[in-house]
């Protein structure tokens, strides 16, 4: 049983992931060197990349989502534990048939001063339909906005779209009347996620094309921060407190300065010397970390939310004329990794090892309160560490593919985290010494040729991940159908379609724990057949300087938030 | 010579036109996609690749590109800074990257040239072998190893310097890593500069001048040190177009926004953004190409040998 369950001291981590870390970082008592931003003066965040974009339309990493939330709020925002809380609606009513949400809206301003309207929403929902951009799926697959799907099919087919048609209107400045196609239980919750913010037609549209979120003075803020230093493609960039901010009595955090750090070794001495307030270090200097008694009291991990995976061609062009489509071979496979070892040996920073198709930790039933995942356990059947039966599945691989030896190649980003390439060795050295025959080569590129030869369909076996978009398992399990752009082993199932299709839009979408209950149907047939190997769920460790508080943070859709955040 | 020089212009700029077009083919037959999406469809990508004319025929695509470099539109990021008109970016960056790289090359002349004069006029002393040492340390020391001790030293331990660039602080917060980056420079031209003028010290015009009773600071600067400096200007040129154009691990180490950093991110960074790689692959060459030609005119300029061969050539 231990080697399914997370450890105490993982446990313990991953407790403060969902939640607030402030709790832990307010444990360490005074400091003597982190603080240097955060001497009343506000604080000095590491960002692991470049801010791409600050246009919802074209964000489409975390730490721009980040930067975006500080700045403009969305109809809902997450509490500290993740749920979805009024922010610039006031009050929402939700209709008998759950298909229409009407939100009246607050008083609150952008800080050209103007009004927040119903119809800076329209505009810019409207926008992200019309683009067709990475988060369009968002308003029609996911949100399912009346006529999101039919507009999206329209506009890439190259015709005409009535944009007016999407089901979401401005009743008056105050009321926004949003339909859906079909009740969307965890409808409220996206709305918290960037793409659905608004934007302010009438300033978007006086700019110069091209130029909206490239400087201060062409980007409008209505949340808690506004933008004050930021170029595109900076280091770094700040943020203040914006006065006008509905909520600003209780934000008391006078500004955030964020700097791109490119290394964790880096990061570490910059929160020595106090340059930076909050940071990310990597897994080979965490237990260095927990052994130093000044470092270790600043130690917080937290939930990353994407869980790595290995995903099969099961085509015939790759993997040896389509060995992988075997169902024994992937359980093979999937059996003789030591997912434990993976993340105590090479990953090292609190990252989970993960037995389910959708991780734990992030996606909770809204009737019981229960984690989706939280029983790493129940597919014990199908994937574990058990070197015996990962020969047994061997043997009858063997058997009915006719074949004794078996050559593949591994495919991994090298671009991806530092942790990834021990990974990809791990992996390959587990393979190989567990499942005689098996020859496992690696190939290493960037994540842009990787990417590349998965949607090619040109690889054998690829690390590769996923983070959760919205807090529903069905952000993992959508995956997997019949020709979804994420579905890389091109693997099918009539039986999986159709349960994912009644959660989706069919039988299931106003039968709340019927729904939840399929999806677990549908996960249980990707672990029976080893779609996918599951390895572990990414953590995050941070130093937090210790006067610093109240940060939030969040596995899915914005991973921290500072409106809760105080400097002592 | 004036011939030579528009001789020497047109030929760079069609060495640029020819580099321009091969780099446009090059970067289309990169592995890695321009829109490294998960979440978008075929359909989707198909259509944003349509958006951008990606599918035409290569040559249609590059007189069309053409067509905007001539309005000074580089177009815009497709993997990285998404939607940001390149010029808005490479603005930024090239400000970042000339203004660390010219103080550094401003550095590095300076204190090499000072270093390799003192270690001639002091040859087989402590001071030339001090001068050795340091050029060799110098040339094999990484600039980012001599930024992470500077940094480490000067910024952590004794917290003077800013630990990250700073815009707002713009040449307090350059020193460190334009010191870095200084540090091969300043060794290869102190190295340079001695080697030759100690060369030159020994040759029969220098002598000849000595026993005119020529000494001194006009036997140096006016003999010696001109004649020197030829080769030490052709060393130097490729150089000044490295510093200009920005150094990744120092720019990394130091949360720079340079091009050096932006060259890497273009091409390794989640996509390959196609319109940043033929930015920036332009922008080098140009620089290079434009370095060389002043590099053909400054040798006119001090040695009169190539200005008068130059004349001649141009009265031929």
């Amino acid at each position: 049983m231990g080697k399914y369950m997370f450890s105490r001291r993982n446990f313990l981590k991953l407790a403060a992931a969902t939640g607030s870390a402030s709790m832990l970082a307010a444990c360490g008592g005074g400091s003597d060197n982190g603080g240097g931003e955060a001497a009343g003066k506000g604080i000095g965040v590491m960002l692991g990349t470049n801010v791409m974009s600050l246009d919802t339309d074209l964000a489409t990493d975390g730490d721009s989502f980040e930067v975006i939330a500080d700045c403009i709020d969305g109809l809902m925002q997450m509490d500290a534990d993740g749920a979805a809380i009024p922010a610039l609606a006031e009050t929402t009513d939700i209709s008998e048939d759950g298909c229409t949400w009407t939100f009246h809206l607050r008083d609150a301003k952008w800080s050209n001063g103007t009004p927040v309207t119903a119809n800076d929403f329209v505009f810019a929902w409207r926008r992200i339909v019309q683009n067709q951009g990475e988060y369009a799926y968002m308003m029609s697959d996911i949100g399912q906005i009346k006529n999101a799907p039919a507009l999206a099919e329209a506009i890439l087919a190259g015709g005409e779209a009535d944009l007016t048609t999407l089901g979401v209107t401005a009743v008056d400045d105050k009321t926004l009347e949003v339909q859906l196609e079909v009740p969307v239980p965890y409808f409220d919750s996206l709305m918290y996620f960037p793409t659905f913010y608004p934007i302010n037609e009438e300033f978007y549209t006086g700019l110069e094309d091209g130029t909206y979120g490239t400087s201060p003075d062409a980007f409008l803020s209505c949340g808690a921060f506004k933008l004050s230093e930021y170029t595109p493609g900076t280091a770094s960039l700040t943020v203040v407190k914006n006065e006008d901010y509905w909520d600003a009595a209780n934000i008391t955090l006078p500004s955030i300065n964020y700097q791109v750090v490119g290394s964790s070794d880096n990061a570490l001495t910059a929160f020595k010397s106090g340059s930076l307030d909050v940071v990310m270090i990597g897994g080979n200097q965490v237990a260095a970390a927990e052994e130093d008694a000044d470092l270790s009291e600043k130690l917080v991990v937290t939930g990353a939310g994407y869980m790595w995976y290995l995903t099969f061609s099961q085509t015939e062009k790759n993997a040896q004329g389509g060995m992988l489509a075997n169902q024994n071979l992937r359980l093979a496979f999937t059996n003789a990794i030591d997912r434990e070892a993976l993340v105590d040996n090479y990953v090292m920073d609190g990252s989970l090892a993960t037995y389910t198709a959708v991780p734990p930790q992030f996606a909770a039933s809204a009737t019981t309160g229960e984690d989706f995942s939280a029983d790493q356990e129940k597919f014990k059947d199908y994937i574990g560490y058990d070197v015996e039966k990962a020969q047994k599945y061997f043997e009858d691989a063997k058997k009915e593919l006719g074949v004794d030896s078996f050559e593949f190649t591994l495919i991994f980003g090298n671009n991806e985290g530092d942790e990834v390439t021990k990974v990809a060795q791990a992996i390959k050295e587990q393979i190989e010494a567990n499942l005689s025959g098996v020859t496992l080569n690696l190939q290493a590129m960037t994540k842009a040729e990787r990417l590349d030869k998965m949607q090619e369909d040109n690889y054998d076996v690829a690390l590769t991940r996923w983070g959760p978009d919205y807090a529903d398992p069905m952000t993992y399990l959508g995956m997997w159908i019949t020709n979804n752009s994420n579905n890389y082993g091109f693997w099918s199932n009539e039986e999986y379609d159709k349960i994912i299709a009644d959660c989706t839009t069919g039988q299931y979408v106003s039968d709340y724990d019927a729904r939840w209950a399929a999806l677990y149907d549908a996960e249980t047939l990707v672990m029976q057949e080893a779609v996918i190997a599951p390895l572990y769920t990414k953590a995050n460790a941070n130093l937090i300087n210790p006067s610093v508080q109240g940060i939030e943070f969040h596995p899915v859709a914005l991973n921290r938030v500072y409106k809760n955040t105080t400097v002592e | 010579m004036k011939k030579y020089i528009l001789k020497r212009v047109a030929m760079s700029l069609a060495t640029l036109l020819l580099i321009m077009f091969v780099l446009f083919v090059l970067v289309r037959i990169m592995p890695g996609n321009p829109f490294p999406s998960e979440r978008m469809n075929a359909e989707q990508i198909a259509n944003k690749r349509a958006e951008l004319g990606l599918d035409d025929p290569v040559l249609v695509q590059f007189g069309r590109y053409m067509a905007g470099l001539a309005h000074g539109d580089f177009g815009k990021g497709t993997s990285l800074y998404y939607g940001a008109p390149i010029t808005t970016v490479l603005g930024t960056c090239i400000n970042n990257s000339f203004r660390i790289g010219g103080l550094a090359i401003l550095i590095g002349t300076a204190v090499g040239l000072a270093l390799g004069i003192t270690a001639a006029l002091n040859k087989g002393t402590f001071v030339d072998a001090f001068c050795t040492v340091f050029s060799i340390l110098g040339v094999c020391v990484p600039g980012y190893v001599f930024l992470i001790f500077l940094q480490y030293f000067f910024s952590y331990k004794i917290p003077f310097f800013p630990y990250f660039f700073d815009t707002s602080r713009f040449l307090f917060s350059s020193i460190l890593p334009a010191l870095s980056l200084s540090l091969f420079t300043m060794s290869t031209v102190a190295r340079f500069t001695r080697n030759e003028m100690v060369e030159v010290m020994d040759s029969d015009y220098v002598h000849l001048a000595e026993s005119k009773g020529m000494y001194g600071n006009m036997l140096v600067t006016r003999h010696i040190l001109r004649n020197a400096l030829i080769p030490i200007v052709t060393v130097l040129a490729p150089l000044i177009v490295d510093l200009l154009t920005g150094a990744l691990v120092v720019e990394k180490i130091y949360g720079i926004n340079g091009i050096g950093k932006l060259m890497v991110d273009s091409i390794a960074g989640e996509g390959v953004d196609y319109n940043y790689v033929l930015a920036l692959g332009i922008l080098y060459s140009a620089l290079y190409i434009g370095i060389m030609l002043v590099v053909d005119v400054l040798y006119g300029v001090l040695d009169p040998r190539i200005r008068v061969a130059s004349s001649g050539e141009g009265d031929a």
